[in-house]
């Protein structure tokens, strides 16, 4: 029997060389991404372990992104503490709040290769399968005892290949696509498994709407989102990975899948898709939707604060402003997100459309800082969940969509669908 | 871990997910104690207080959705919780609650087989729950062999350290 990519990406981890669903294995990891849970948690668990040194100081990355630049005394703690731990043990990789999300910094490192098995202190860490790795997030003790060792357990999980094929032409965006599956699957429909992304439409998609994909991939509670590269994903391990371009695995052709989904975008009419509070998993076409007045607008996230992201909203907002009754906050993913989209002139078009725009940071997506809710307050937002509570009070709503539609939405005050706004 | 768990059960509804448990703004607190004073209190406000050692949070499906953190099982674990029982659990929350040795037990429909405040007697090893009050046992599906080993070791680092002195002895 033919085997899955996560079979064979864990497989090729194990000593024993192989692995098949549903066996407990003992993995080597190739790379670990850590943020401030290594200050806040990690650490004291490596007390507790009495560790005293890293299994390798090349494959740690430490990242300073939640709460960046602290916005209060405990996150400048746990700050501090990150930045001792990065001195004590002389580690390679290091970002400081000065850098961006972990999860876009990461990818744009160069350090995630195809086939390469990497953890993340964070549930969203499987968004490197967008370049073909098989990556997931994992705790606190997990995470000390790979700083410790190198070395975690995984079960291997089951798979669902998901094929999509059709155009998706703006404003229509990944995110439209990703919230849709997710609706489909519900937010326990992927538990325990792992999920292949394949088709034309995934194989014509750039590196930014890949990985959206791959970053919802844990709202349907997926232990990961997988593709095969494409050429986007190739160039841009090429530009960026120093001589290593890692090794592309694809999924035997009578491998076993628990599910395979067939999504054709012309027949099933894809619209944009907004999901309601409280769940990643209520999305349904914006036109039930339209009309909802709201307070805030929030672009960014690991999920949605990339170059196209930020291109697609300046495109829909220029000459316009944000509605009076309304803001919006734009916090790019990156540093080099950053930069780039002020060298196109798009970080001038949403400041004169009225944007704020901030560093970058997880910010308002985790109910940081610099958008954070008020009791009652509706947002709508590009990143990845809206539980009660997530960015703010707790009764806040937060309503999940594309970029093209929060810019859309932020231009008229109230929750509309991007076509419209397209054409005017 | 022959122990039994002695408490009263608490009942939450279906899809609690870990910012419910445990809102992102707290995550910055670094004293386990005074976080925990904030757990649940979401879905069920005042709840923590209340809560004593051993007593059992019981849930419908997908208990402890959403984030990594292992705060969520942690502040139920340091307000008393003696385990979790749940008709189903997100994948991060079951993980990570056998790495802190707090057992975390499936059933069938479990949230409409108990009344809020119930007492209760959880035997882990054997997956019974004993409804006390009405003399009713219930069966929970068997704890895989590897979460039952970190709980017997007392979670993840106590096993990392035996392993670590084995390796030792061995090598000595
Ligand atoms: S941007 Fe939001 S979802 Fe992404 S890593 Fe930061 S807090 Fe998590």
């Amino acid at each position: 029997m033919g085997k899955t990519m996560a079979e064979k990406i864990i497989g090729s981890h194990t000593e024993e060389g192989e692995a098949s669903a549903g066996d407990t294995v003992e993995v080597s990891v190739d790379l670990l991404m850590v943020h401030e849970v290594l200050g806040a948690r990690i650490m004291p668990v490596l007390d507790e372990m009495e560790v005293d040194h890293v299994w390798d100081r090349s494959r740690i990355f430490v990242v300073n992104d939640h709460w960046a630049p602290a916005p209060d005394v405990r996150s400048a703690e746990i700050h501090r503490r990150n930045r001792e731990f990065v001195r004590r043990y002389g580690i390679d990789h290091f970002c400081d709040v000065d850098c961006g999300i972990c999860h876009q910094v990461l990818l744009e490192s160069g350090l995630i290769r195809p086939g390469d098995l990497v953890i993340g202190s964070d549930s969203h860490s499987t968004s490197y399968g967008a370049l073909g790795a098989f990556s997931t997030g994992l705790a606190a003790t997990d995470c000390a005892i790979i700083i410790a060792t190198g070395q975690t357990w995984l079960r291997v999980p089951e798979t669902i290949r998901i094929d999509v094929e059709g155009e998706l032409s703006p404003p229509l965006m990944s995110k439209d696509l990703i919230l849709r599956l997710i609706a489909d699957l519900g937010n326990d429909g992927a538990n325990y498994r792992s999920i292949e992304f394949h088709g034309e439409t995934v194989e014509r998609m750039s590196v930014e709407s890949r990985v959206t994909m791959c970053n919802m991939a844990i709202e349907a509670g997926a232990k990961s989102g997988l593709m095969t590269p494409n050429n986007a994903a190739r160039e841009w391990v090429r530009s960026r990975a120093e001589g290593d371009v890692g090794v592309e695995v694809l999924p035997d052709r009578d491998a076993e899948y628990v599910d395979t989904l067939h999504y054709d975008l012309e027949s099933i009419g894809l619209e944009p898709y907004v999901a309601a509070p409280p769940s990643p998993a209520s999305g349904r076409p914006v036109s039930e939707f339209e009309g909802i007045k709201i307070d805030q607008a929030f672009l960014g996230s690991c999920t949605n604060g990339r170059l196209e992201d930020l291109r697609i909203a300046a495109r829909m907002m220029r000459g316009k402003r944000v509605h009076p009754g309304a803001r919006m906050i734009v916090t790019p993913a990156s540093r080099e997100v950053y930069m780039n989209a002020l060298r196109e002139g798009i970080i001038q078009t949403l400041m004169e459309a009225g944007a704020i725009v901030t560093n970058s940071t997880c910010g308002a997506c985790v109910g940081g800082h610099l958008g954070v809710l008020g009791e009652g307050e509706v947002c709508i937002s590009s990143t990845n969940r809206n539980f009660p509570g997530r960015m703010g009070h707790r009764e806040a709503q937060i309503y999940l969509a594309s970029p093209a539609t929060v810019a859309a939405s932020a231009v008229r005050g109230e929750i509309t669908d991007p076509r419209e706004e397209m054409t005017r | 871990m022959s122990r039994t768990i002695r408490g009263r059960a608490w009942v939450v509804d279906d899809y609690i997910d870990t910012d419910q448990i445990i809102s992102g703004k707290y995550l910055r607190i670094l004293d386990y104690e005074e976080m925990a004073r904030h757990a649940l209190e979401i879905p069920r406000p005042g709840l923590a207080e209340q809560i004593r050692p051993g007593d059992v949070i019981v849930a419908g499906r997908n208990f402890g959705g959403g984030s990594s953190r292992e705060e969520a099982p942690r502040v139920l674990q340091v307000l008393g919780i003696g385990c979790v029982i749940a008709e189903s659990f997100a994948r991060l929350f079951y993980r990570n609650a056998f790495n802190i040795g707090l057992p975390a037990l499936i059933l069938r429909d479990a949230h409409t087989r108990f009344n809020d405040g119930e007492n209760v007697t959880v035997d882990v090893a054997r997956g019974e729950v004993r409804l006390e009050e009405r003399g009713v046992l219930l069966h929970c599906e068997p704890v895989p062999p590897l979460m039952m080993r970190l709980l017997e070791a007392g979670g993840a680092v106590a096993l990392y350290k035996m392993r670590t002195t084995e390796r030792v002895s061995k090598q000595e």
